[in-house]
């Protein structure tokens, strides 16, 4: 087994009467693709905002390897190597794509040049030539996608946390996006990828963790969790089972 | 195709030789002979014109919509007059703690409001802007109230302050500069765009927003600190939240966001309500209707409107 990169000890969430998050441990082996899978509403997201230092957790721990991170700041985080793409895409919409990434690698201490090599081999790497100088407010939902992701790796993180990234996204670019990733698994790179895309997440993930009612209800090799009756009667109900 | 020209540094480098080149033009209007009243009131709009660069650097650039700025101008003005008045200090230990001042208040607003954003951040900095005033309009026994303090000038001559002014703002405007084209310069702008998406980048907010408001209220305390020299007198109307509205319709109709755009702003609302003076007091609703317009229609201001001819005229022809 190999060493996780990120442990996730018991961590519980609760807002008001609602217990978001109950108890939630996860592993996430260093050079891994863990899915995090699970119908809306099951926690997934709280899980993440409490991974990326959104939210802390009311109990439980959160190590990165041997680094107690539980309740670090957003900023302090993505600094120790844990980044963040978002559902709601979240880009600078008054700057040009290009200068998105460079304030992304300025953010972590990339000097000009650095930024400018990387930023221009992302942008080919993710085919954003042809929208490299507009403002990133006029690109379109998946393109504004493409650049979050490509934002999240001008310096290549510990752990990349990937909230929905092929959520209404064109499937030229899913595939642009998923080859990325690919790439990038092949080099040791770390991702936890929440999605509903199901096919995407068996093509991606070796392993995977489905939640419900923000608890784990199964976790091991992706195909035997979408396999558990458990995790089909959350996603379709109990009369598919 | 839009191309280059996009880039932030690139804009930002258009926008500095613009602001240059306006400085030169307006370096020449003294040789039309103008009369002191006149140079007055230029000097005067150059005192608006360094406080709405302080501001849009606030607004502008990091997007915290402070609406404090005149508030700050009248602290800056009161701590050379108050160190004078009671201390008998010169202006040369005035008004460099003018600006200290200004700047100590600046980050003690700007650790209040920190958490703070839209319509609370500008409703906070209105109120701490008014406590500030009345404070000092009511402290009879320090700051003689209403009446105002007296301030040394610096120099009896109003061709010598028009010049330092312009020299003030070109400063002002190479500082900011400077800053704007450091990475800390992006920090502020990814801040305006998305705080939050900023912090998940690795952004330190907290940090370059008491920057922004450390820097911004340093200017606006300065600028007061000048003008209180050259009209050697103080008084809280400075502070009076009509004048930050003149500074905020200065900036939104000159174009937030840029550095000749409130430098524009500036000399075309105060010399336009000069002119209006004559007309009938109707310059306030002259300025309202027009910053509406400019709000709802054309968002970039002057600047950006003057940009967009600027681009037709040399650059997408060509392409």
């Amino acid at each position: 087994m190999t060493h996780p990169i990120i442990k996730v000890d018991s961590i519980s969430k609760r807002f008001g009467g609602n217990q978001a998050v109950d108890r939630v441990s996860i592993d996430i082996p260093q050079g891994s693709i863990l899915g995090l899978i699970g119908p809306n509403g099951s926690g997934k997201t709280t899980v993440l905002n409490m991974l990326s230092g959104e939210l802390t957790p009311d109990e439980g721990s959160i190590f990165l390897g041997d680094m107690n991170i539980t309740g670090e700041s957003p900023s302090r985080l993505v600094q120790l190597g844990v980044t963040r793409m978002f559902q709601m895409t979240k880009v600078f919409v008054r700057l040009s794509a290009i200068d998105n990434l460079l304030i992304a690698g300025q953010a972590l201490g990339l000097n000009q040049a650095e930024c400018h090599e990387r930023a221009d081999q992302l942008i080919k790497e993710l085919t954003l030539q042809p929208v490299q100088y507009l403002d990133a407010g006029q690109l379109s939902g998946g393109q504004k996608k493409l650049l979050e992701f490509g934002m999240c790796f001008m310096v290549p993180p510990k752990v990349a946390l990937l909230d929905e990234p092929f959520a209404a996204v064109h499937p030229i670019m899913r595939q642009t996006m998923s080859q990325f990733i690919k790439d990038r698994h092949q080099k040791g790179q770390t991702f936890l990828l929440v999605s509903h895309d199901m096919p995407i997440i068996k093509e991606l993930c070796e392993e995977s963790v489905c939640m419900n009612a923000g608890k784990i209800i199964a976790k091991g090799k992706t195909k035997q969790v979408l396999d558990t009756a458990e995790v089909i009667e959350a996603y379709l109900g109990g009369d598919h089972v | 195709m839009i191309g280059e020209r996009n880039l932030w540094a690139n804009k930002l480098t258009l926008d500095l030789k613009f602001f240059m080149l306006l400085c030169g033009l307006i370096a020449l209007v003294p040789l039309l002979e103008l009369t002191p009243y006149t140079l007055g009131i230029l000097i005067i709009s150059f005192y608006f014109a360094l406080i709405a660069m302080g501001w849009n650097l606030l607004a502008g650039f990091t997007g915290q919509f402070s609406m404090a700025p005149a508030a700050f101008a009248m602290i800056g003005g009161y701590t050379a007059a108050l160190l004078n008045y009671h201390f008998g200090l010169s202006l040369w230990v005035g008004i460099p703690s003018a600006v200290l001042v200004s700047a100590l208040l600046g980050f003690l607003v700007g650790s209040t409001v920190l958490g703070l954003k839209g319509p609370y951040l500008s409703l906070t900095t209105l109120a701490l802007a008014e406590v500030a005033r009345v404070v000092i309009s009511n402290s009879h026994d320090y700051t003689r109230g209403d009446q105002g303090l007296n301030v040394p000038t610096l120099m009896q001559s109003r061709m010598g302050y028009y010049y330092l002014f312009l020299g003030i703002l070109i400063g002002a405007a190479l500082l900011i500069y400077s800053l704007m084209r450091s990475r800390y310069g992006g920090f502020l702008l990814a801040i305006r765009d998305d705080a939050h998406g900023a912090q998940s980048r690795g952004i330190p907010i907290v940090k370059y927003k008491l920057m922004a408001f450390i820097v911004s209220s340093s200017i606006s305390g300065f600028a007061g600190c000048l003008y209180g020299t050259f009209t050697e007198l103080v008084s809280p109307e400075m502070g009076l939240i009509q004048q930050t509205g003149i500074i905020i319709s200065m900036v939104v109709i000159g174009g937030i966001g840029s550095l000749t755009g409130p430098l524009m702003g500036a000399l075309i609302v105060y010399l336009g309500s000069e002119w209006l003076r004559s007309v009938g007091n109707i310059q306030m609703i002259v300025f309202a209707l027009t910053v509406i317009i400019f709000a709802r229609f054309f968002r970039t201001g002057l600047w950006g409107l003057f940009l967009k001819l600027y681009f037709y005229l040399f650059s997408d022809k060509k392409r």
